[in-house]
């Protein structure tokens, strides 16, 4: 693939839709002050900047070429200032295919390709190619000289291709749990307040109290309405999100594929993984499910949330192991089995956990007395989940491997190598040091500059031998 | 890591923090000044600005004269051939250990207060973390800076 390619026509499309965007509130705000009197001119305005738009970007998909060179991807575009963007290919860390809705139609995809420097965008975006094209290209750029050994390459395909796709069943019960769940109980939380509100003004006036009734019947039954459309709304999300989520591990790199409408392609090189961490959200633990993500160092992949790569969006917590097994045998851990708190440190976390709320109910007993309760049940909610952080804190060392868990909502259990820890620290106040407590600090490579760790109110013993399990000397 | 790291930073961090934390203070003063003549003018109730002006010596008092003492007595740091260990902090005592291999850079970086007494700051970051030796002496700065890069050869590890 020597000679140089353009991308496929539709991008004039898209280039010229996303100009246009950008282009709209000049034009409405012509629109506006020229209706009147000088309405031609606006017209001959618009259909002037329309030609340049379409212009523009005609030129610019005409110049934007790429090519594949002397192991090298070159990109060359730009009409007025020309750019070129060369890229080694074994500086190549991920290459990913999407589809949207739009390409789906015209059988194309978009080609993004990833280094590891950690700007936002990604290095290298070619916006539409034919589908075939785009695999073309992956696999070509995939291909670095010196390492390929075709019969290997074989051999290791045919044995081990390991595979998982997510079930309806699995699908619909992470939308049913999905966030959106907590928004519906704010609002919740909120109406019910506010109702309690209403009720006893309304008996006072006989002769509005059908009305009253009858607005706060329609009331209720709006919001209830409002909070099923938004639990509805986070179900179809998810779906979309997730529908058809595959993941493939190929040789050493996890390839996942997912998305309804906008179907996404990626992959993550295995030796790019930094951590492994099992989600459990507070919803979905007691139903006994998690979510599998990994901290995988630079690039903009297509990331979830808390900007980690989603493995697997829900998983029976039982299976996890088996999950691994089939695609990171390397990771699993021995979870259930931790060095634990010390008891003298349950009540730093019930401490921790309640003098935001004591704060909160100085607050609001101090101005609206009649709603006292709700910091109360507030209080004794945080305290409990106080006790469920205390209860969850713990570690385990075996061999290279740490397993530590933690909890601030949701319960996450990292496992991490001794080798992608980049530093360690020790941190103790002076109540901590009374108490031989401490709290370590460990600090891994994210997509946010770092990602940092840390089990508080550990027993200083422990935290000494993490420290000489970390320690070179 | 049972042992705090052996070496001490150089004396006269003591007065570079004190001219800082000063300069600082200085201008926190200014903001509470002008607050008070705007509080004559407009005859707001001054209580509420005895009260500021009293927070503000105590924490003078405390950063200028406390503190650098303090921070100065915490700081420590020993650089070993495959890692670096450093302590610091005044209510919560703080101590890192960054593994030579992980060391992506070293800088070392200079203020005019910090020039004023020949001291220099020396920063080693990681991959995903910074880390800073404050004010040592010029030149012992620049060797530590030189003998950090020395013993944090490139890994073939990724990241």
């Amino acid at each position: 693939m020597f000679e140089e390619k353009r991308l496929h026509p539709a991008v004039i499309f898209f280039n010229f839709i996303k100009t246009l965007k950008e282009a709209i509130f000049p034009i409405g705000a012509g629109f506006f002050a020229l209706r009147n009197e000088a309405f031609i001119y606006f017209i001959l305005a618009s259909a002037v900047l329309l030609i340049g738009l379409i212009t523009f970007s005609i030129l610019s998909w005409y110049r934007y070429t790429y090519r594949i060179e002397d192991e090298e991807l070159r990109i060359e575009y730009g009409v007025l200032v020309r750019k070129k963007r060369y890229i080694p290919k074994n500086r190549i860390q991920s290459i990913d295919l999407t589809e949207g809705i739009i390409h789906r139609l015209f059988k194309l995809v978009s080609v993004k390709i990833e280094t590891a420097g950690s700007g936002t965008g990604a290095e290298a975006a070619l916006k539409a190619v034919k589908l075939t094209e785009g695999k073309q290209l992956r696999e070509e750029l995939k291909e670095i000289p010196e390492q390929k050994s075709m019969l290997f390459d074989e051999q290791t395909d045919n044995i081990r291709k390991p595979s998982a796709k997510i079930e309806f069943k699995q699908l619909f019960l992470a939308g049913t749990t999905s966030g959106s769940i907590g928004i519906i109980l704010a609002i919740l939380a909120f109406l019910f307040s506010e109702i309690e509100q209403f009720i006893p003004d309304a008996f006072y006036d006989n002769t509005y109290q059908m009305i009253i009734k009858l607005s706060i019947t329609v009331i209720i039954l709006l919001a209830i309405a409002i909070l099923v459309l938004i639990w509805l709304l986070g179900i179809a999300g998810t779906m979309i999100k997730y529908g058809n989520f595959t993941i493939t591990r190929n040789n050493d790199e996890l390839f996942i594929t997912r998305g309804l409408l906008e179907k996404k392609q990626l992959t993550i090189p295995l030796k790019r993984i930094q951590a492994i961490g099992i989600d459990e959200s507070i919803l979905r633990q007691p139903l006994g499910y998690a979510s599998i993500y990994a901290e995988v160092a630079g690039g903009s992949l297509e990331k979830g949330e808390d900007f980690s790569s989603v493995l697997f969006p829900i998983i029976k917590t039982s299976k996890i192991d088996a999950f691994l097994q089939k695609f990171l045998p390397e990771y699993i851990s021995n979870r259930d089995d931790l060095v634990e708190l010390p008891k003298r440190a349950k009540k730093f976390y019930l401490l921790r956990s309640m003098y935001p709320i004591i704060l909160l109910i100085a607050g609001v007993v101090y101005f609206w007395p009649q709603f006292s309760w709700i910091p109360f049940i507030l209080l004794i909610a945080s305290m409990y989940l106080g006790f469920l952080r205390f209860k969850d804190g713990g570690f385990c060392i075996d061999d290279e491997q740490l397993t530590i868990r933690y909890r601030r909502l949701n319960r996450k259990t990292v496992v991490v190598f001794h080798k992608r820890v980049q530093s360690f620290e020790i941190s103790q106040h002076k109540i901590q040091k009374e108490q031989k407590l401490a709290t370590p600090i460990l600090s891994i490579v994210s997509d946010l500059g770092g990602r940092h760790y840390r089990v508080k109110d550990l027993e200083i013993e422990d935290v000494n031998r993490l420290a000489d399990w970390y320690s070179y000397r | 890591m049972r042992q705090p790291p052996k070496n001490t930073i150089a004396r006269d961090a003591v007065k570079a923090w004190k001219i800082s934390e000063a300069i600082f203070m200085g201008i926190v003063w200014a903001v509470v000044i002008a607050g008070f003549i705007v509080s004559i003018i407009f005859d707001f109730p001054l209580w509420y600005i005895g009260l500021v002006i009293i927070i503000c010596s105590i924490s003078t008092y405390l950063f200028v004269f406390v503190f650098p003492k303090v921070r100065f007595k915490r700081w420590r740091y020993e650089v070993f051939d495959q890692e670096i260990y450093i302590q610091h902090g005044i209510f919560i005592v703080t101590r890192t250990l960054v593994p030579m291999i992980r060391v992506q850079h070293v800088d070392t970086k200079q203020g005019p207060i910090l020039k004023k007494y020949q001291l220099a700051s020396v920063t080693i970051s990681t991959a995903a973390t910074t880390h800073e030796i404050p004010a040592l002496l010029e030149e012992d700065a620049s060797t530590l800076r030189d003998k950090i890069s020395a013993l944090a050869r490139v890994d073939e590890d990724d990241v």
